[in-house]
């Protein structure tokens, strides 16, 4: 490094200023961002090359037990947090555009309002939030102590692909689940908002219900379920990945968990959001 | 190229290092059938290393492995999974899925690689674990297990899928004298009857001794005595004099670590 200055705070008045260094910085974040990218997008293909190539030896690429078992943690389990957090959620959206909307009065616009909110994009949104806090952390810690305990190298040694074995059930379970979940969380948030509806606005419940109906479009829901679907994946994949390649025992466990929670919550809202920019640009309307 | 027919396993000039650190320098190693072939070393010396490199698991820098005839540096995934299958280990902390019960922790392999049917499966657990004086404890999780039982269960599982070569790191490690002398007494017992050839890695003498058919000592990332028993009892090397006897004086403190503790 081309600084001499002995002094802290002059050291680090010239590493902020000086702009290669800067630039060199921003250069090492883009690297190791896209290294990691990079490694996420092999670590994904390699664990669908290994279950296809299973398969194809004509065996079952995991224990359906095993499936299900995730599948009962990942979602049975969740449907109480999911369910409560859209139901709140839901109410509060519904009071407050409500109240808004009744000064023009266009207040019947709410059940609808909600509903396509949710379908659209706050139920695959919290949905996937909420199973990456849940889930992707329980997955990460899960996976990362196997790694730290050499569990996940003996199950190689055994000459069993680790990734079929311990990543594809977990992946799959996310990738089925995520739009259960969100199709319950969308139920529980047009249920809260008719509740409202009825209590604040006067409308009857099978009215709501009739709004909701007249204002969802088959493409809310389909793009509902393909957002969904990502973050199921996203979640998994981040989850898996992050569990895998822990280092440096309980320490790096936790360090882990706290990545792979932070990772996949940004990624699928960036996802999210990407994905709603290419969807305006193609279904403007 | 291919390995000699008569060796089980063949390390040709391996060199090995994690990062900066030099941990094998050119190691070439013969593990001939139904040899129970210790490998002794200081912590950190490369042992384990070996263990891993044999199966695949890493890869070393340069230098080539062998398992039977297969070339295991240049096999690709599928066959390394085949060839893992012939090969048994045995980990220091015993490695088993916490998850899982001990009849499914030996049963895994087989669930997962035979087309065995379960009955065949729980004949072959049941077995295995009567080998090793565990056919009672099918039920428990290895929470409930103590060390010496964990290494039991272990062994069972390295057994199911009859392989050719087991490999033991650390069997012994952090057992008491006695479990360690049962440890050692099932190692022999199960690799003469199953006829299996072995490599252990420890750093326990006394269990050294009393498993070991041959003995090679990795110093410095090189093999520096590779010989009978009787061979490094009378060995003239002081490398290998300090590390039998436990002895501070000697070369192998000069300059590391440990001897500036020491002092």
């Amino acid at each position: 490094m081309a600084n001499t200055h002995t002094g802290t705070g002059a050291q680090s008045e010239t590493l902020s200023t000086n702009p290669v260094v800067v630039v060199r910085g921003i250069g090492q974040l883009g690297r190791s961002f896209l290294r990691e990218v990079g490694a996420m997008f092999w670590f994904i293909a390699h664990t669908l090359d290994e279950t296809i190539d299973r398969v194809r030896q004509g065996r079952v690429p995991f224990r359906a037990a095993s499936f299900f078992q995730h599948t009962e943690r990942a979602g049975v389990e969740s449907v109480p947090l999911v369910g409560l957090v859209s139901f709140f959620l839901g109410l509060t959206m519904a009071l407050l555009t409500g109240y808004q909307l009744e000064r023009f009065g266009t207040e019947r616009l709410v059940p609808g309002l909600v509903a396509i909110g949710f379908t659209r994009e706050l139920g695959p949104l919290l949905t996937g939030i909420m199973l990456a806090a849940r889930i992707g952390a329980a997955f990460t810690a899960e996976l990362g102590t196997m790694k730290v305990s050499e569990e996940v190298e003996a199950i190689e040694a055994m000459g069993i692909g680790p990734l079929r074995f311990l990543v594809a059930p977990r992946m799959l379970a996310l990738f089925f689940l995520m739009p259960c979940l969100s199709t319950i969380s969308n139920i529980a948030a047009i249920f809260a908002s008719s509740l409202v509806c009825r209590a604040y606005f006067n409308m009857a419940f099978v009215y709501s219900i009739d709004l909701v109906r007249d204002a969802l479009l088959i493409r809310d829901i389909i793009t509902g379920i393909l957002k969904s679907l990502m973050f199921g994946l996203i979640i998994g994949g981040i989850a898996c990945y992050r569990g895998l390649t822990v280092n440096g025992g309980a320490a790096g466990v936790g360090a882990a968990t706290t990545s792979s929670v932070v990772t996949a919550i940004t990624v699928v809202i960036g996802v999210d959001t990407l994905y709603n920019t290419i969807y305006t640009i193609f279904f403007p309307t | 190229m291919t390995a000699p027919s008569s060796h089980v396993a063949e390390l040709r000039d391996v060199k090995m290092q994690f990062d900066e650190k030099k941990v094998l320098d050119g190691v070439s190693l013969q593990v001939n059938p139904l040899d129970r072939l210790v490998i002794m070393g200081q912590s950190g010396s490369g042992k384990s290393t070996i263990l891993r490199l044999i199966l695949g698991i890493l890869q070393p820098n340069a230098g080539s492995i062998f398992f039977k005839q297969f070339e295991i540096t240049r096999l690709r995934r599928r066959k390394l999974q085949q060839v893992r299958r012939h090969i048994g280990m045995v980990y220091q902390y015993s490695a088993l899925l916490s998850s899982r019960n001990v009849r499914d922790n030996v049963a895994l392999p087989l669930e997962e690689l035979t087309d065995n049917s379960r009955d065949e499966i729980d004949e072959i657990v049941d077995a295995k674990l009567d080998l090793v004086g565990m056919k009672d404890s099918k039920k428990l999780m290895p929470s409930e297990l103590s060390g010496g039982m964990k290494k039991r269960v272990s062994l069972a599982r390295s057994l199911v899928m009859e392989p050719e070569l087991i490999l033991f790191d650390e069997p012994v490690a952090g057992l008491d004298p006695v479990i360690a002398s049962v440890i050692d007494e099932l190692i022999i017992s199960l690799t003469e009857k199953s006829q299996v050839t072995s490599v252990i890695v420890t750093h326990e003498m006394e269990s050294a001794f009393r498993i070991g058919t041959r003995m090679a000592m990795i110093y410095q990332g090189k093999i520096i005595e590779d010989g009978p028993p009787e061979q490094f009892k009378q060995s003239n090397n002081p490398v290998v004099a300090q590390f039998l006897s436990g002895s501070t004086e000697g070369p192998i403190l000069e300059g590391s670590q440990d001897a500036i503790a020491t002092k």
